[in-house]
Order: C-alpha cells, then sequence, then structure tokens
C-alpha cells in the first residue's frame, strides 16, 4: 500500500536514532554522534526539500570515511567495540537513505539491538531506564512509520504515539516478566570478544608497591554478602582472593611466570587443584551469598576455607575460588566456610617450595636481619612473634600515602628507611622474612571487613577494603593467617579503614564530595544501595541456578509436567487480562439508548413492511414510512422528530425524550 | 492439486463470509497472522536470545523478551482494529465496459473504539487507507475496471489493517451484495443507416417533399411524371393533366431499431445503438428503442437514457 513514511515518522525515527546512540558515547568514540547529526540534518534538508539525496559517490565516500575513523580510533579487530561502533555507524548512516518502510524498520530493529547491546556495557538501574526510555521511543517511531494517513496535527500525533507505546510495552510486562521467569538459561554457546571499553576493575592478578593504595581511593562496590544465620565479627572477615607467591624484587606475583586467568585456571584443573583431603573441618560454619560485581576479571573472593560452594567455579590448592569465566555480569555464589578448620597439615613438597621461593639476589639488609632474628629465637612461632613485634614497636606507620621507594630492594628500603607504607608493604614484607628464615609463607589479597547496610541486613565490600595479608606455614598447624598490618593500625581490622586513616585524614581523599561524609545522606545512600543490591542480587543475577531454587520452592519438587501446568496457567491468566485491557470480551451494549430505540423502531416498520435503507436519512425514511402507513403517519413523524432532536440538538433535555420515545414506540407496536 | 485446494478454500470462504449487503466484521470472520515484519523481528528476537546466552546477560534477556511479548500483544491489538467494523454497500454508480465501476460503502465503527489505518482493496485494483477516528462513520468509495458489459459483481474484498505495529495482519474478506450495471462502451463513431438517407435533417413533424406515402397536393403535370401519379379525376373534370404530390411526415419519435443495423455481431450492434442513446439524449431529442425482445416507447431524460441503456446493458444476460 503506502510505503512511503510521513514526515512526523520520519521525526520519529531520527529521534530514536539519537536516543539510542546517546549512551554509547561513554564507551565507544564520541564522533559518531556528530555523523548521526550530519546524516539527521541532511535527511531532514531532503525531506523538506531544500537538499538532493546524497547520490553513490557521496554515500561512499562517506562509508570511507567512516571506515577510516573507525581504524583511526584504535579499537582491536575483532572485538565487541568495534562490532558495536561498526553497528552504530552503519545505523547512523543509514537515516541518509531511508525513504521506505522496509528501511525504517531496518533502522528500528537495529535500534532494539543496540539497546540491548549496550547492557553489555552497562547493567545499573539507571542505564535499564534509559534503555526502557529507548523502547518506548523506538515503539513509538515503530508505531509512525505504519501511520501513511494522518489523522492528526502533527503534535497530537505525536502524544498519541508516545502514549500508544507506553501503554502497549506496559501491556507486555507481565508476559516479559513470566518469560524471563520460566525460560530455560543455557550455558553460552561460544565465547565471544567482551568488551574492552571499561577498564578491569578491582583487585590486580599482580601486587606491586602503590596498587592497593589506589584502589582504596575508590568507594565502588565490589560484592555485597548476606549471611544465613551467624554473622562473623569484623576481624573475622578476610575475603580470601588471590594468593601470591612468587617476588621478583619489586612485584608479588601468583606463579613464577606471569600468565593469564585462563592459564591459571588450567593450571587449578591439574597440578594445583584443590584437595578436599588437605583440610580437617573444624568449628561452627558460616553460610552466606555473595554478589559479585562485574569486574571483567574472574577472581571470586570468599572466607577461608569455603568447604560447600555452589555455582560455576574452580577452586585451588591454595582455597581460592575462581570463576570459569571472566565476571561480565554480576555473579552470584553460595558458599559454607568454616573458618576455624585446619588446612594442610602435611604441605605438598610443590607447594612448600613454591612457599620459599626468594629472588637470588637483593635485599641483602633484610635477609641479614632475618638470619641474625632467626639465631636468636630458633622456633618457628618465635621467630613469628619477634617479627610482628618489631613492626609494633618500631616507628613503623600506616598510610595511603607511602613515599615511593627506589626499583630495586624495595624491602631494604621499606623495613629500614621509609617505615611508611600499607597493608601491601606489610604483608611483601614479612613474607619475604619468614621464607628468608626458610619458614614457608604467601601473601593472600583479598578484601578485608565490609559495611553493614541495617536496611538490608547485608555486608557491602567496597574497593576501599582492598587489604593483603599473610599466611605461614607451622607444623602442627598448617596454614595460618597473619595479618602484620593490625601490628600498626589494629583498628584496620576492627573498624575498616576509614577508622584507620582518621588520623591522616587521607580516607577517599580524592573523593572530596563523597556522600559518604555527609551523616544525613548515608542514610539515603544505603536505602539506595539496598534497592541495588536487590537489583543485582534478582535481576542481573537471575540464573540457571536461581531459577532451578525458585521453581522448586514454587513448585515443591522440580516436574515438566508442573512447569508447564504453571506456565500455561500463567499465560492464559495474561491473555485473559489482555482481552479484557482491550475491551474485546462480550459486554453489555454500549449504544447509545437513542440509538437502541431508534433501532427498535425500524424494526416495528419492518414488521409492518416498510423498510429503511442502510442509507436513508431518518427524515427521508420517516416521509416514505409515513406515506406507506397513513395510519400511523403521526407517530413515525414524531418519533422521526424527537429522535433527530436528541441527535442533532445536544442541549434538549435527553430523559425527557427518550421517555417520549418509549411511549411512541409503544403505540407502533 | 493445487486447483483443488483453491477451489476447496473459495467454497470454505464464501460459507463463511456470505455475500451480504451489511457486514459486520466479528470474531469469526476475521483472519490474523504476523506479518513479514514479524518474521524479521524474530530474527531480532533470536539474535537477542544468542546475545543473551553467550553473555549471560539478564538485561538482554529482558529485552529480548519484551520484544516477543510485544509481537504476541500486537496480534490482539490489530486484530481488536478490525473487529467491529461494519460495512454497508450503498450501491455501484453504472458505468461504461472499460471504464472504472466506483462501489460506494459506508463504514462504521462501533462508539468508542477508533480504528485506524483501515486498508480497502481489491487485488490488483484500487485500494484505499482510511481512519475511523473524529468520524464514526465514513463514506467510502473503491473502483474496479471493467470489461464487458452486462452486471459488475463487486468481487471480494480485502479488508485489513496492520495498525499499530505492522507486526500482524488482521483482515477479512467482504463480499458485498450489491451489483452494478456496465453498459456496452459505446462505438467511437456512430453509423448512419443508408434507410434513413433520404430523409432530411428537419424539424420534428415537417414534411417532407418528394414522399411516397400520405397525399399532399396535386400541381401541374411535368414532362416524366409516372402515369400512376396522374389526378386522373381533376383530368376528367378539367381536361388538363394534374399530377399528384405526395408527402413522408418525418416521424414524431426517432426508433432505435435492432433490425435496421446493417451491421453484424451483437455486441457491435449495442455499441453502437448505445453511442446513438447518448447522442439522442445530448440533443434532446425524443427516441425510442427497440431490440428484440424489449420495445422501450419514445421518451427523453435521465431516467429515459438510463432505461435505454440498462436495457442494451442487459441484452441476452440470463440473470437477470
Amino acid at each position: 500500500m503506502h510505503k512511503q513514511i510521513t514526515y512526523t515518522g520520519m521525526i520519529w525515527l531520527l529521534a530514536a536514532q539519537l536516543v539510542v546512540m546517546l549512551p554509547f558515547v561513554f564507551d565507544l568514540p564520541v564522533w559518531l554522534i556528530p555523523v548521526l547529526l550530519f546524516a539527521a540534518g541532511w535527511r531532514l534538508r531532503v525531506l523538506s526539500g531544500a537538499a538532493l539525496q546524497p547520490g553513490n559517490v557521496t554515500k561512499a565516500l562517506l562509508i570511507v570515511l567512516g571506515i577510516g575513523g573507525l581504524v583511526l580510533s584504535g579499537l582491536k579487530f575483532p572485538s565487541l567495540d568495534a562490532m558495536a561502533t561498526l553497528l552504530l555507524l552503519g545505523f547512523a548512516f543509514k537515516s541518509l537513505e531511508v525513504a521506505q518502510r522496509r528501511d525504517a524498520l531496518v533502522v528500528i530493529f537495529i535500534g532494539y539491538f543496540l539497546v540491548a547491546l549496550h547492557f553489555l556495557y552497562a547493567q545499573s538501574i539507571t542505564a535499564a531506564l534509559y534503555g526502557m526510555v529507548s523502547m518506548i521511543v523506538l515503539t513509538g517511531a515503530l508505531i509512525g512509520v505504519q501511520q501513511s494517513v494522518a489523522e492528526f496535527s502533527a503534535g497530537q500525533q505525536v502524544r498519541f504515539n508516545l502514549r500508544l507505546s507506553v501503554f502497549m510495552l506496559l501491556q507486555c510486562l507481565p508476559l516479559m516478566l513470566v518469560i524471563f521467569v520460566f525460560a530455560p538459561r543455557l550455558p553460552p554457546l561460544w565465547s565471544l570478544p567482551m568488551p574492552t571499553g571499561q577498564a578491569k576493575m578491582g583487585v590486580s592478578d599482580r601486587m606491586a608497591p602503590g596498587d592497593i593504595e589506589k584502589l582504596s581511593q575508590s568507594d565502588a562496590l565490589a560484592f555485597r554478602v548476606t549471611f544465613k544465620g551467624r554473622k562473623p565479627a569484623q576481624h573475622e572477615l578476610y575475603w580470601r582472593g588471590m594468593v601470591f607467591n612468587h617476588f621478583d624484587g619489586r612485584e608479588w606475583r601468583q606463579f613464577e611466570r606471569d600468565i593469564d586467568p585462563q592459564q591459571v585456571q588450567s593450571a587449578l584443573l591439574t597440578n594445583y587443584r584443590w584437595q578436599p583431603d588437605a583440610l580437617r573441618v573444624q568449628g561452627e560454619p558460616i553460610a552466606y551469598e555473595a554478589v559479585y560485581e562485574k569486574t571483567g576479571q574472574p577472581w571470586l573472593f570468599t572466607l577461608t576455607p569455603a568447604v560447600e560452594v555452589e555455582g560455576d567455579v574452580l577452586r585451588g590448592a591454595d582455597y581460592r575460588v575462581m570463576a570459569r569465566q571472566d565476571l561480565q555480569a554480576p555473579f552470584l555464589l553460595k558458599a559454607v566456610s568454616y573458618p576455624y578448620s585446619q588446612r594442610d597439615l602435611e604441605l605438598a613438597p610443590e607447594l612448600r617450595q613454591l612457599a620459599l621461593h626468594l629472588p637470588e639476589t637483593g635485599d641483602a639488609r633484610t635477609r641479614d636481619l632475618a638470619q641474625r632474628l632467626w639465631r636468636e629465637t630458633g622456633t618457628e612461632q618465635a621467630y613469628l612473634d619477634r617479627v610482628l613485634a618489631r613492626f609494633r614497636d618500631q616507628r613503623f606507620e600506616y598510610t595511603l600515602k607511602p613515599p615511593t621507594l627506589s626499583a630495586s630492594d624495595t624491602i631494604d628500603a621499606f623495613l629500614f628507611e621509609s617505615q611508611r607504607g600499607f597493608c601491601a608493604h606489610y604483608a611483601g614484607s614479612f613474607v619475604f622474612l619468614m621464607r628468608a628464615a626458610g619458614i614457608p609463607a604467601r601473601v593472600v589479597v583479598g578484601y578485608q571487613g565490609g559495611e553493614w547496610n541495617a536496611a538490608g541486613d547485608y555486608l557491602a565490600i567496597h574497593q576501599y577494603d582492598a587489604h593483603a595479608w599473610a599466611e605461614v606455614w607451622l607444623a602442627g598447624q598448617g596454614w595460618v593467617r597473619v595479618d602484620p598490618t593490625t601490628m600498626v593500625a589494629p583498628s584496620r581490622t576492627e573498624q575498616g579503614l576509614e577508622a584507620a586513616m582518621q588520623a591522616e585524614g587521607s580516607f577517599l581523599a580524592d573523593s572530596m564530595f563523597s556522600v559518604r561524609k555527609i551523616v544525613w545522606l548515608n542514610g539515603i545512600r544505603q536505602q539506595l544501595d539496598t534497592v541495588q543490591y536487590g537489583w543485582r542480587r534478582w535481576v542481573l543475577g537471575y540464573d540457571g541456578a536461581e531459577q532451578a531454587a525458585l521453581l522448586k520452592s514454587l513448585l515443591g519438587t522440580f516436574s515438566v509436567q508442573g512447569v508447564a501446568l504453571l506456565m500455561g496457567g500463567l499465560l492464559a491468566a495474561i491473555g485473559l487480562l489482555w482481552l479484557v485491557l482491550l475491551g474485546m470480551t462480550p459486554r453489555r451494549e454500549r449504544e447509545a439508548l437513542e440509538h437502541q430505540l431508534y433501532r427498535r423502531f425500524c424494526a416495528a416498520l419492518a414488521k409492518r413492511g416498510v423498510l429503511r435503507e442502510p442509507g436513508d436519512a431518518p427524515g427521508v425514511f420517516a416521509a416514505q414510512a409515513a406515506e406507506a402507513l397513513p395510519a400511523v403517519a403521526g407517530v413515525i413523524r414524531e418519533f422521526t422528530q424527537v429522535y433527530e432532536g436528541i441527535c442533532y440538538v445536544p442541549s434538549a433535555d435527553g430523559r425527557q425524550a427518550t421517555r417520549r420515545l418509549k411511549a411512541l414506540l409503544g403505540k407502533l407496536r | 492439486m493445487v486447483e483443488a485446494l483453491r477451489g476447496h478454500w473459495e467454497s470454505w470462504v464464501q460459507q463463511r463470509l456470505p455475500a451480504s449487503r451489511v457486514t459486520t466484521l466479528t470474531q469469526r470472520k476475521i483472519f490474523i497472522v504476523p506479518s513479514k515484519t514479524a518474521v524479521g523481528l524474530l530474527v531480532l528476537i533470536a539474535l537477542l536470545f544468542l546475545l543473551g546466552i553467550n553473555f549471560q546477560n539478564s538485561l538482554v534477556y529482558i529485552i529480548c523478551f519484551w520484544l516477543l511479548s510485544l509481537l504476541l500483544l500486537t496480534i490482539f491489538y490489530t486484530w481488536r482494529n478490525l473487529a467491529g467494523l461494519t460495512i454497508t454497500a450503498l450501491g455501484v454508480e453504472p458505468c461504461f465496459a472499460g471504464e472504472k465501476a466506483v462501489l460506494e460503502m459506508e463504514l462504521t465503527r462501533p462508539a468508542h473504539q477508533p480504528k485506524y489505518a483501515l486498508e480497502l482493496a481489491w487485488e490488483g485494483e484500487d485500494q484505499v487507507q482510511v481512519n475511523l477516528v473524529t468520524a464514526q462513520t465514513l463514506r467510502v468509495k473503491l473502483s474496479h475496471s471493467t470489461t464487458g458489459r452486462g452486471y459488475f459483481k463487486p468481487p471480494r474484498l480485502r479488508v485489513a489493517t496492520h495498525f499499530p505495529t505492522g507486526l500482524a495482519v488482521a483482515w477479512s474478506y467482504v463480499t458485498v451484495d450489491v451489483r452494478g450495471v456496465v453498459y456496452p462502451a459505446p462505438i467511437e463513431k456512430a453509423f448512419q443507416p443508408s434507410g434513413n438517407a433520404q430523409r432530411e435533417n428537419v424539424e420534428d413533424g415537417r414534411e417532407i417533399a418528394g414522399g411516397s406515402n400520405d397525399f399532399g397536393g396535386i400541381r401541374d403535370y411535368q414532362q416524366g411524371d409516372g402515369s400512376k401519379r396522374i389526378h386522373w379525376a381533376k383530368y376528367a373534370q378539367t381536361g388538363k393533366l394534374y399530377t399528384k404530390t405526395f408527402v413522408d411526415y418525418a416521424s414524431h419519435a426517432l426508433w432505435l431499431e435492432w433490425d435496421e443495423l446493417p451491421m453484424p455481431g451483437i455486441e457491435v450492434r449495442l455499441s453502437h445503438l448505445c453511442r446513438k442513446v447518448l447522442e439522442f439524449h445530448q440533443e434532446q431529442r425524443e427516441y425510442g428503442l427497440r431490440i428484440p425482445g424489449i420495445l422501450i416507447e419514445p421518451g427523453k431524460g435521465e431516467a429515459h437514457k438510463a432505461r435505454c441503456l440498462q436495457a442494451l446493458a442487459l441484452f441476452g444476460v440470463q440473470d437477470a
């Protein structure tokens, strides 16, 4: 039929394009927006007759320019960013040649795809709400391009389409939720390049002086934990992430070679596998659920040792828990930990070797110190106590602004010169001292503590809770956690970083206007965070495992028939709801009373043999009928007169008039 | 096979959607299927589902399922946009063969149910899109080409809508129970019958000299007058030769006679008579029509013309 798009339809389309492209500016090259604006401007000029449709040469030129820009913007190929940018570019240029409804549909469908694509970059509530707005505008455009005959003025048309779009999308919500809850969740079919637009967040897989201090300046959320039953005390909350065994004189790393998470994963599957037999479970369990923010890394953080874990994870011989994929979405883990268990009473030779490794040279003064102290003490426990006492008693300072250390002999520089440092300095130098004396030891990084959210009854762990501590292996005890930082700043583990930094005033010093510092706003912030947690936990974290758990709680036992019955019932209910909402269920005649009476009047006359042609006006018909039926001519004329009176003179007293009609109708019968 | 299926379908449609003067599109009469656009959207939904699976992204799933719901809801919306519509055939204006026959219809919607972007179409013929928003009733004219004279029965009319999203198409077939008359196509130039050649183009009722029917008077004998015309009685009285003269009166009314037409072929003759009717009508003359089986007394005016043309149109048509 009419395949051209109206002017209003075109405006809709351009508006939708702009709305869809806008949020990508934060992740992708900014020059895409001027490209779209240019294309949109040209299109509008074409529509208003001020410019010509771009020719093939112009189009080719623009595409070459676009691809050139794509190459120059330094995106990696192939990557999701590059693909998204290419798609956006095509999306922007497509508006140049939109003339037919087909083209418009292509634009709108790509728009829908881009709305979804943006959720790979941002998944906050705000992003979701913005996505909803985009959906409304796109659906409005979809409705707009279908209209080829304008019924209203342009302004009314926009309002009409918008309202219809909102209504339709709202009415879709119940069904969408049902599908969301019940649709099967499959594991990834193949791996896709992840967005690189955002930098990886959180604890990194190596520790150089300064790394954790930087994290401490961030109040971004790392993860949230809900405890079932006993809530551990603050000083028990050591969230184990990675274990660093290798030291090269400056940096601590997981393994001797720099290996990527994939290699760590394969190591955890082979010779570095979790050995349940090495663990002697003791004490009270702590059961909890943690929802990790997306970090782009596979590291998870648990209380040591996590004995039971639910979820698609790997565990290592060093009691770490690691996700199989980088976290591109919030990740839910359920675990039970037994913190008073004994670990590795027998230490495997290769683990011992790892835990004793030191660089061949460097840090001579520290090595001398270790030899001297070891000679003085003689036992492992006594040596350990001496080292800790040294941290406590000498002029060591806990600070977020440690002086820069020299490139080599960093341990010496810290222990004997600056004596000012952060947890990484203390943990690193402590482990060095242990190893130098022949005691197996290793650095553990993760988070310590967390902030209780009373409103949501959960613990929120932020990036500034990042921490590093040490583990030493003692005969008869296995691995023992030692946190040398507590020797210098006891409040760090009791009250958190904020308390520990009170004197220095450096807590979140970079974020001057942090809400955290304003007491009354802090309450609101916690409430908002509770909402965010619900969002993370129930919307973003809804996966196959959650689905199974929910179905189990809904149906008692999981059965195919049960699910089918539940689905069928819900779908039927929604279908019925739609029918009612759209007024398509049979219901009482809504015709005005006078029209009903007139129809009865015509029926009565038809019985007497006078049929009204559909096109006949009441007056014309009355004249014919009166002629055919002289006996009731007066009644016919009066009835018609009163009826026309109601129809054409709305101010007439309707109720009295209809009463009169009824009386006249009675006479006719 | 295909033919058999088509025949089956036709009879089914006819049974389900019988011809009627007034048709209200109720639930049973409306067909609805997802449109081609919906197929495109389904592909998109499948892509989004894959994206959701591979990135394990709940919000991508949400968009995917939202669009799926929209597709389903659209079916309800589109269906409602057509349901309750009443189509009343008002009639078909007569036309000449080869011209467009115009069907006039009245569309009526139920109160409080605006209808948008309704498409009325004859396949391969005229189509129109209308809204029923402010008006509850609307008259629509739709034209269809004709080939031969006779009755024009409007073919099945497709009433459809894609509103609001174009993701579904709801349609119904309406067979209106009215028929129009298609007059024969008038021939380009009317044939002048040779039998009437000696008639002069004169005012109605004037004498035409040199006739042979009626006695007009006598005149002096002239050389060459036939002996039959000599007024012998007068000669007896006066001894002088007089010749009787006769006149023809031009007929008060003109007759269009089937039998006078020299050309063969029914359709050609009808086209010819059609042209003559139009000519005489334009010249405001009184004329009668005599074709086998039908005699229309002379007359003039629009109604008379229509009567004559209708007679020509339906000549030999069985279904009267």
